[in-house]
């Protein structure tokens, strides 16, 4: 006999697996994400100066003579007529300081266990407010891309100010999680065609996931953001469950994305399982420090305070 | 069914509660949402392996918790059928138990239901239970019912002994002399100081042909019959004996009374079989009584046969199967007595033979008597006899006296008796080796037999006391020989002697059994004298076929092996003991059949044949004004509830202790603690949430 309940999980999970369905974020302890995302920001500022930098980042850098094959757009006028010289103005730098939150809203994101505060798109919702807080106090602009979730939902250009705080908390609060990255490659490649586009010289790119559903040309695409002027940053949000596959006995586990079933004895595995999400962890990580960037792992647990630091800090490392 | 009944059921039906719930949890597990489900290994062996040890333990332990609360719920309405004995203000008892093991108590109690629990094994789980109920300062005697009555223990508080007495106590197929079972038990608790005595009589109560008389037990002694369920007459017929002469068999058959509703005889046959081919077959009409049934052997196959011949009675089974075969011996397996008598001197004057062949007839001792007019004087003539009686006779010729020595020498049993023809003996005759002595006629007129100084009638002694003898014959022994007198005249002479010589026995009376001369011949202990000496025959001469109980006895041999010997030929050795301090030595055959015995290397064939009467099983009727329920009872209810209380805790101890031990054999090494033992919700539902599984 099937019970009402059971039932009711397949009829979801079909319709999840048809695209339709959009799952609602169980914010749980996290909410509201305003006023705990300014929580944190004050928790990490407690613990570390401000970097206060001023201006936008074009700077004059001295001029050198002109050589064909120079754009013309930087020939110094005032030079040639003083001089009578061809000169060209050279410019210290033209990167910018922007952030980029790149937030994974796909189906799994969604997943809460009893033990979490919330669910794992809400913790990483959290960290971005919060990380969105200190940039946007740092007169640092602010962009929201998402991989997956609701494919009406657009991503936010990179902002200034307290509006753009506003605005992209505005927008966390209101996300759905959907999709299935499994099998939806094209999702990722979405998100890294607009930040590619959006994103200028050295902009700091963290994307918040499981990394879990990732394809792996999807990731190493992804990571590839970070080959340029770009910094990529990972941070792998886990749900506690997911990190000691807390079950007892004998189970059946359906993945949330994907068809995948299996039966076993979660006691017996659980070390075998351990070794594995190590191993495709110690595998993200080497992929992204190849391209000069850094992941970060955190728990749902964890205290988001330490977490922000952690990747502000594997920020301060990668720029150094 | 009553209300208690469908109750016990109900109850009994909650047994498969925990079965049923092992079953449900035995169902494939809830579907549990997992984002990381490709890096979970399936393992469902393992899985599956646990939940069933771990299930296994716990059901076995619920069941048994389950069925020991039924048990705990049903404690008063429990009762079992142990013999039980109620005290007078708890008072000490001696009891005598008489436990019948003669042959009708092979009869199964239930032979409808297909158990085999025979009367038998009820009358002996019986007497343990009794001996089990007993406590230290009572008495505990045992008497065992078959022929001969046999003292299996004496009186005794040693309640020890009582159980290895009765854990050797086995079925036989002897005849039962209840009456004198119940007697020696009567005697047995005379001399004991308790005020409660009671005779148990765990039997059939079968008459046996006997005494149809009520039991009846001596003054001070309670008679107590507690098994009823062992009482009751059943179709039964058996196969006393068969003998052949040529090829004819005469083969006796009993069949004994059934009660009103027993059924309808069904027909049955008796067959001659050797081994498994029947050689001949005759309707049996017998239904109640004893009769013989002649069999004519065909003129070819019956010599040619290598099997031993049975008479058989096939057809319908009836109560008890071991006397429906009996072996066929040759005309002989009778004790065969020679009577040697003056026809002129010898007949009675109320007409009819010799007195002496009429005493044979009425005591029914199984023998078959053959008149002579002479002592045999050649060993093939002589040696057909097993007891041989010369009644005033004149002497032994030289060739009859060497045929008589060596005759006896070889364990037969010779009784004269000398009177004026004895007296009268021409020259050259006398009864010498057996008796070496002038034997002359006097016309003295004592009295009788000195009772005092008899060894010989026995009880019987006391008629013979006045005999009105016309005369006797007086002794001038020889010095040189010194036979044994056993029984004097009044004023000492002797009146009769007895002579060992080899294995025989040579008994001589100094009056003849000439009723005009004496009435020796019509006193009881003439009776007691044939008796004797057909006993006596038996023992010695070893007579080919014996009531099965009746031991051989056998003296002068070295060597002596008894063996019974089954329709398959296979034997199987028989215990042999020997008297301390003689040659003697004696086998007791309980069980019907051919038994082989080797006396010095000389083999010879026996048969053990079944007491007739024995198949007669209408009980006896109990003593009026018995009223055995006050002595005990098979009913007494059994308050188990303390063992299974203390069944119960122990087996909630043990489920307690699985539970303690089972979490640590469960997580790996270096494995976490699972997070407060609940398992994650899914992410895939609406109650992604919170909801716990």
């Amino acid at each position: 006999m099937v019970s009402l309940a059971s039932g009711r999980r397949q009829v979801k999970t079909l319709l999840m697996r048809a695209g339709a369905q959009l799952l609602p974020i169980d914010w749980g302890a996290i909410s509201p994400l305003k006023l705990r995302a300014q929580l944190v920001a004050e928790g990490v500022y407690a613990g570390m100066h401000r970097s206060r930098r001023r201006g936008p980042g074009v700077e004059f850098g001295g001029q050198r003579p002109y050589v064909p094959g120079d754009d013309l757009r930087f020939l110094d006028r005032r030079s040639l007529l003083r001089h009578d010289r061809l000169m060209v103005r050279q410019f210290e730098t033209d990167t910018d300081r922007a952030l980029w939150l790149c937030l994974d809203a796909s189906a799994s994101m969604a997943f809460r266990s009893p033990d979490a505060p919330g669910a794992k798109l809400a913790y990483a919702a959290l960290l971005g407010a919060a990380m969105t807080r200190i940039a946007v106090s740092g007169q640092d602009p602010v962009g929201l891309l998402w991989i997956g979730g609701d494919e009406a939902q657009q991503g936010i250009r990179a902002g200034f100010g307290h509006a753009a705080f506003e605005r992209i908390v505005s927008r966390l609060e209101t996300t759905v999680a959907g999709g299935d990255l499994s099998d939806d490659i094209d999702a990722v490649d979405r998100c890294v065609r607009l930040m590619a586009r959006r994103a200028g010289r050295g902009s700091i790119i963290v994307v918040l996931s499981d990394l879990i559903d990732l394809h792996d040309e999807a990731l190493s695409n992804l990571v590839t953001l970070g080959s340029g002027p770009r910094l990529v940053v990972l941070v792998q949000v886990l749900d506690p469950c997911e990190r000691d596959l807390s079950y007892r006995g004998k189970v059946r586990l359906r993945a949330i994305e994907g068809d995948r079933e299996v039966v076993t004895d979660a006691d017996a595995v659980r070390g075998l399982y351990r070794e594995r999400l190590a191993a495709h962890t110690d595998a993200c990580r080497q992929m992204v420090e190849r391209q000069g960037g850094r992941l970060v792992q955190a728990c749902t647990t964890d205290d988001p305070v330490a977490v922000v630091r952690r990747v502000l800090h594997a920020i301060a490392e990668a720029r150094r | 069914m009553s209300f208690v009944a469908w109750a016990a059921l109900a109850v009994g039906v909650l047994a498969v509660a925990p079965f049923i719930a092992h079953l449900l949890r035995r169902r494939p597990p809830d579907e549990e949402r997992f984002a990381a489900t490709k890096w979970v290994p399936a393992n469902p062996a393992v899985a599956q392996r646990r939940t069933a040890l771990e299930d296994r333990a716990l059901l076995a332990i619920r069941v048994a918790a389950v069925v020991a609360l039924a048990v705990l719920g049903a404690t008063p309405f429990i009762s079992c059928s142990r013999l039980s004995l109620s005290r007078d203000a708890g008072a000490s008892v001696a009891l005598a138990i008489v436990l019948d093991d003669s042959m009708s108590m092979q009869v199964t109690l239930e032979p409808d239901s297909g158990s085999a629990l025979t009367r038998f094994a009820r009358a002996k789980s019986a007497a343990v239970e009794l001996v089990a109920g007993l406590k230290p300062g009572d008495a505990v005697a045992i008497v065992l019912v078959g022929e001969p009555v046999r003292v299996a223990l004496a009186a005794s508080t040693n309640l020890d002994a009582a159980r290895v007495t009765l854990d050797r106590v086995s079925q036989t197929d002897r005849g039962s002399d209840l009456d004198g079972a119940v007697s020696i038990a009567g005697e047995l608790l005379s001399g004991l100081e308790h005020v409660d005595k009671r005779v148990v009589v765990l039997s059939d109560l079968a008459r046996s042909g006997g005494s149809e008389n009520a039991l009846k037990v001596r003054s001070g002694v309670e008679l107590w019959v507690p098994l009823q369920q062992l009482q009751g007459a059943r179709r039964n017929c058996g196969v006393v004996q068969a003998d052949r002469s040529d090829r004819q068999i005469v083969a006796r058959v009993a069949c004994g009374a059934v009660e009103p509703g027993e059924g309808d005889e069904q027909p049955r046959k008796l067959a001659v079989k050797a081994g498994a081919e029947v050689l001949v077959e005759a309707p049996l009409r017998l239904q109640q009584g004893a009769a013989d049934v002649v069999l004519k052997l065909p003129e070819q196959g019956a010599d040619d046969a290598e099997a031993r011949l049975y008479v058989e009675l096939i057809g319908a089974a009836d109560a008890i199967r071991v006397d429906d075969a009996a072996p066929v011996v040759a005309v002989g397996g009778q004790l065969r007595v020679g009577v040697v008598t003056d026809p002129a001197s010898s007949d009675l004057a109320t007409g009819g033979p010799p007195a002496v062949e009429q005493a044979f007839k009425a005591l029914s001792l199984g023998v078959q008597v053959r008149p002579l007019s002479a002592v045999p004087d050649r060993a093939e003539e002589l040696d057909v006899f097993e007891l041989l009686i010369v009644d005033d006779m004149p002497g032994f010729t030289p060739a009859q006296r060497r045929e008589l020595a060596r005759w006896v020498d070889d364990g037969g049993v010779l009784l004269i008796t000398l009177g004026p023809g004895a007296a009268a003996a021409p020259l050259g005759s006398s009864f010498a080796p057996m008796l070496k002595a002038i034997v002359r006629w006097t016309k003295d007129t004592s009295a009788g037999v000195d009772p005092a100084s008899d060894n010989l009638f026995g009880q019987a002694s006391s008629g013979l006391d006045i005999l009105a003898a016309k005369g006797r014959a007086a002794l001038d022994l020889e010095r040189d020989t010194a036979p044994q007198i056993i029984s004097r005249w009044s004023d000492g002479a002797p009146f009769a002697l007895e002579t060992r010589m080899g294995r025989g026995r040579a008994y001589v009376l100094t009056l003849p059994f000439d009723t005009e001369i004496s009435d020796l011949a019509l006193r009881p202990g003439f009776l007691h004298l044939l008796q004797r000496l057909t006993v006596a025959a038996r023992t010695l001469g070893g007579v080919a076929r014996t009531t099965v109980g009746h031991p051989w006895t056998v003296e002068g041999f070295e060597q002596v092996e008894v063996s019974r010997v089954d329709r398959r030929d296979q034997a199987t050795p028989l215990a042999v003991k020997a008297m301390p301090g003689s040659q003697t030595r004696h086998a007791v055959a309980d069980r019907l059949g051919l038994y082989e015995l080797k006396l010095d290397g000389h083999q010879s064939t026996r048969v053990a044949a079944m007491s007739e009467a024995e198949v007669d099983m209408v009980p006896r009727a109990l003593p009026a004004g018995y009223d055995g329920e006050s002595f005990g009872g098979e009913t007494a209810s059994v308050d188990v509830s303390a063992y299974v209380a203390v069944f119960l805790i122990g087996l909630m101890l043990v489920e307690l202790l699985l539970r303690v031990l089972s979490p640590r054999v469960r997580p790996r090494d270096g494995d976490a603690p699972p997070s407060s033992g609940a398992a994650p919700s899914s992410g895939s539902s609406a109650a992604l949430s919170s909801t716990p599984s």
